[in-house]
């Protein structure tokens, strides 16, 4: 096993069983600084070890890139490899066909992008994680392949790589280690993007290969390519959910509430990440209140489809991703809605409102649910009393909807407005760090990649939050509400508080935006957030 | 003669392949949104936010700071504004590097002015009493001994640089150590040619000679130099240390593209006409040719 220093991108052809080993994370902040508070790494197990690819750092994100059996197999898997990388740089690849080139060609080795990945800063500067580590190894395939200088010169321009079955697993197995956030980008002088040549790694993978985690693939698009939803509910199951809400809705408060559903020509047709209904059901309910309570036009659909906002495909697969915003489209257009809004899904609002805007021309408006909910506030629609919020209150920006989008204001007015003790992270807005569970990383619990997911991606964000919490912390009997108005971070945030113990043991808890408005309502007569029961 | 010719393809290749890579660029195919905040062209957001934070967007006019837009590029190419914020020990060594070059870009502007004002009959000299040409004489001192000293001492130490930092090695390839190099060594043999003369009058008697293609007596170092430097230029368009033409499509054509896709604007136009093509590759994993109907 190489020492993290010496590492090279070269190596990553090198036998070894192991490319590196994590040991030095960056050090937790109060309360979490004292020894004894955080579990150490794991090794992979063996029977792992035979059957994936742990020969990068340990981890497995991918669970169906599976070891050959035969000399053949191994040949075969590289042959297509190759047959997707010269694929990207196609007529095949249009979409991204510009910035790919920009950013494969002009890298000046700089680095400067280094000190903006949190999953770099999180494990002490190790050479793996550095952004343009795996951007190198590509480039130093692609310049050994598919170009003459490289086929020429070799060594003397960079074309120095083995590439075997390890090579191309570990390059796989690494663009699983990037979350896609593109805060890197953010620094590049050059306006280079490594998170472009991450997904097309996952592209390659996917796309030409097969192979993508079963949670994005089998069990996200394709289940919700078939069923309408990723979660696999069916439309009964929807509606069954949604009655069940009603009734649990008027017996914990006393509130009558009838989702919309199917109501033709509605103003708005609102779009929820299907997973708030099966994980946190007090979203959708949350959103029903306030927006009965503003009296907006607005419906749920039941149509296949038109549950479910998430779009998986965003992550590692165009065509998936396409497939997905296409059929949603559809859906809302079908149903005659005037606008697309999007609930608490950060991928959701870049899928449908970035990525989906330019899949076609025939579209309906789609609106973020932020700015919508922030002039309910500001138009004193909704009666509050921000006192019933008045606990520390910090907010995570969804790099989707910030760093990607552009919406940074609205949801701190609604929190500056309705939350008296509301403080902001630092850094925040679109300098904001990564949750850790970007990019699929929140729903991908294969093996032990949650711990990689949680002890390292989600590091960065740990300390941030520990930060804006500081000198509240130890105090139990203080609430302490991160608020992530997006269902992937809320994932990853409930992966962080779960397996550092903290709600139990210091009273941090989480959830959305629109529960803390409810919370403030006038007209609610018990607390809307169960943990101030 | 043959100098004056050297001089003249170089930096006719140097411009036209330059061009040429600006107009493959230019008419890639129309690609998905990349948008990332802060996108300085959005009048109204400074903050890093976008018309995305408007209710009913849509109907609302995108309006856009062109002046700010400009105002961000000029501090990227005047300042390397993202390098000195993010990584300032480097800045110092890469500015020194890019500054030094726009001094030498405004020196050889100013030596072929000089030249001809030489050839015209005015001296450019301490001693002119030509207003014109005396603000000549200074400002191509000015830019002469800026230019060389900046962009000879940050190509040295760029590739000193390089050399010796246990991480930027580790992703320097040997071309990448040539460029510097041949940057380096091209400027050398301009101090060394120049240098001899601190008030660039031979550099300009050389340029006058080169402008109207008189043949004149070059030493073995003015033919290296003018043979280096014409190589220079010739090989920088075609390696990437061209970045200066994807620089401009990096920002303004990915990461500050938010235009949106409204009814009847050029965006749609462009989506309807990349809906019409067809693919001559197509990919392989079985999933892609699956039906995509759902289940009832």
């Amino acid at each position: 096993m190489l020492s993290e220093r010496d590492l090279r991108p070269k190596d990553m052809g090198r036998s070894d069983e192991q490319l590196i080993k994590l040991y030095n994370l960056m050090p937790l902040k109060a309360p979490y600084d004292k020894p004894g508070m955080e579990s150490p790494l794991t090794d992979p197990k063996p029977a792992w070890k035979e059957k994936y690819c742990t020969s990068l750092d340990g981890y497995i994100g991918i669970d169906t890139l599976t070891r050959p059996k035969s000399k053949e197999e191994e040949d075969e898997f590289v042959r297509k490899f190759l047959s997707g990388l010269e694929k990207i740089f196609s007529d095949a690849n249009n979409g991204v066909l510009q910035p790919l080139l920009l950013s494969f060609e002009y890298c000046a080795k700089c680095n400067t992008c280094s000190d903006a990945c949190h999953i770099y800063s999180a494990t002490d500067n190790n050479e793996l994680y550095r952004p343009i580590f795996r951007s190198e190894v590509l480039r130093k395939i692609v310049k050994k392949y598919f170009t003459t200088s490289g086929k020429l010169l070799g060594g003397l321009v960079g074309a120095d790589i083995d590439v075997n079955w390890e090579t191309i697993a570990r390059l796989g197995e690494l663009s699983y280690r990037c979350n896609l956030c593109r805060r890197c980008a953010q620094t590049c002088p050059l306006g280079l993007d490594n998170a472009i040549l991450s997904k097309e790694i996952r592209k390659i993978f996917s796309q030409e290969m097969g192979i993508a985690p079963t949670p994005l693939h089998t069990k996200g698009t394709m289940l919700q390519i078939k069923t309408g939803s990723s979660t696999g509910l069916s439309k009964p199951a929807f509606l069954d959910t949604l009655e069940f809400l009603e009734e649990d809705t008027e017996e914990k408060f006393g509130i009558k509430l009838k989702f919309p559903v199917d109501k033709k020509g509605a103003d708005i047709l609102l779009l929820h990440n299907a997973g708030e209904f099966m994980a946190w059901p007090e979203n959708p309910v949350a959103f029903a209140i306030l927006f009965d309570a503003a009296g907006l036009n607005w419906t749920l659909s039941s149509e296949i489809m038109g549950y479910d906002s998430v779009n998986y495909g965003l992550w590692y697969d165009d065509i998936q991703a396409k497939k997905i915003a296409l059929m949603q489209m559809k859906v809302a257009k079908d149903m005659g809605a005037k606008r697309l809004v999007v609930a608490e899904c950060g991928h959701a609002h870049k899928a449908s409102m970035i990525a989906g805007d330019r899949m076609t021309s025939d579209r309906i408006p789609v609106e973020s649910c932020l700015p919508l909910l922030w002039d309910m506030v500001k138009s004193k629609r909704l009666k509050l009393d921000p006192s019933r919020n008045n606990f520390p209150v910090t907010l995570h920006d969804p790099c989707n909807v910030v760093r990607q989008m552009g919406i940074v204001e609205p949801q701190r007015d609604v929190l500056n407005a309705i939350c008296p003790q509301f403080r902001e992270m630092t850094p925040h807005g679109v300098d904001n760090y990564c949750c850790g569970g970007g990019s699929g990383f929140a729903i991908m619990n294969s093996a032990n990649f949650p711990e990689f997911r949680t002890q390292v991606a989600s590091r960065v964000k740990f300390n941030q939050i520990l930060g804006a919490f500081k000198g509240k912390m130890e105090d139990t009997s203080i609430p302490k509400y991160i608020c992530a108005p997006c269902s992937n971070c809320k994932g990853a945030m409930r992966g962080l508080l779960e397996h550092y113990d903290a709600t139990e043991k210091f009273n941090l808890q989480y959830g959305g935006l629109v529960e803390l408005m409810v919370n403030a309502l006038v007209s609610m007569k018990k607390p809307f957030l169960e943990f101030l029961e | 003669m043959i100098l004056s010719i050297i001089a003249y393809i170089s930096i006719g290749l140097l411009v036209g392949i330059s061009v040429y890579k600006a107009y493959q660029f230019a008419r890639m195919p129309f690609h998905g949104r990349m948008d990332l905040y802060p996108v300085p062209k959005e009048k109204g957001f400074e903050h890093g936010g976008s018309y995305y934070e408007e209710l009913d967007w849509w109907k609302k006019p995108h309006e856009v700071s062109h002046m700010r837009e400009i105002v961000e590029m000029l501090k990227e190419i005047l300042f390397i504004k993202t390098l000195f914020e993010n990584q300032r020990p480097f800045w110092w060594i890469s500015y020194a590097l890019h500054l030094g070059i726009y001094f030498l870009m405004a020196w050889t502007i100013l030596l072929v002015a000089g030249g001809v004002f030489e050839l015209n009959g005015i001296s450019v000299a301490v001693s002119s009493s030509n207003i014109l040409a005396l603000l000549l004489f200074y400002l191509t001192e000015l830019t002469g001994y800026f230019g060389l000293a900046l962009a000879t001492m940050g190509s040295g130490l760029l590739f000193l640089r390089r050399a010796f930092d246990n991480t930027l090695k580790k992703y320097t390839t040997p071309q990448e150590y040539f460029n510097l190099l041949l940057i380096f060594v091209a400027l050398i043999t301009g101090i060394f040619t120049w240098g001899n003369d601190l008030s660039f009058g031979y550099a300009r008697e050389v340029t006058a000679n080169l402008v109207a293609f008189k043949p004149f007596a070059a030493s073995g170092l003015l033919t290296l130099h003018i043979i280096l430097v014409g190589i220079m230029f010739i090989y920088i368009p075609t390696s990437k240390m061209s970045h200066y033409v994807g620089k401009y499509f990096t920002f303004h054509k990915v990461l500050w593209d938010n235009n949106p896709n409204l009814k009847g604007s050029g965006v749609e136009q462009q989506i309807k006409n990349a809906a019409s093509f067809r693919p001559t590759t197509s990919w392989s994993a079985p999933h892609i040719k699956a039906p995509a109907a759902p289940e009832k």
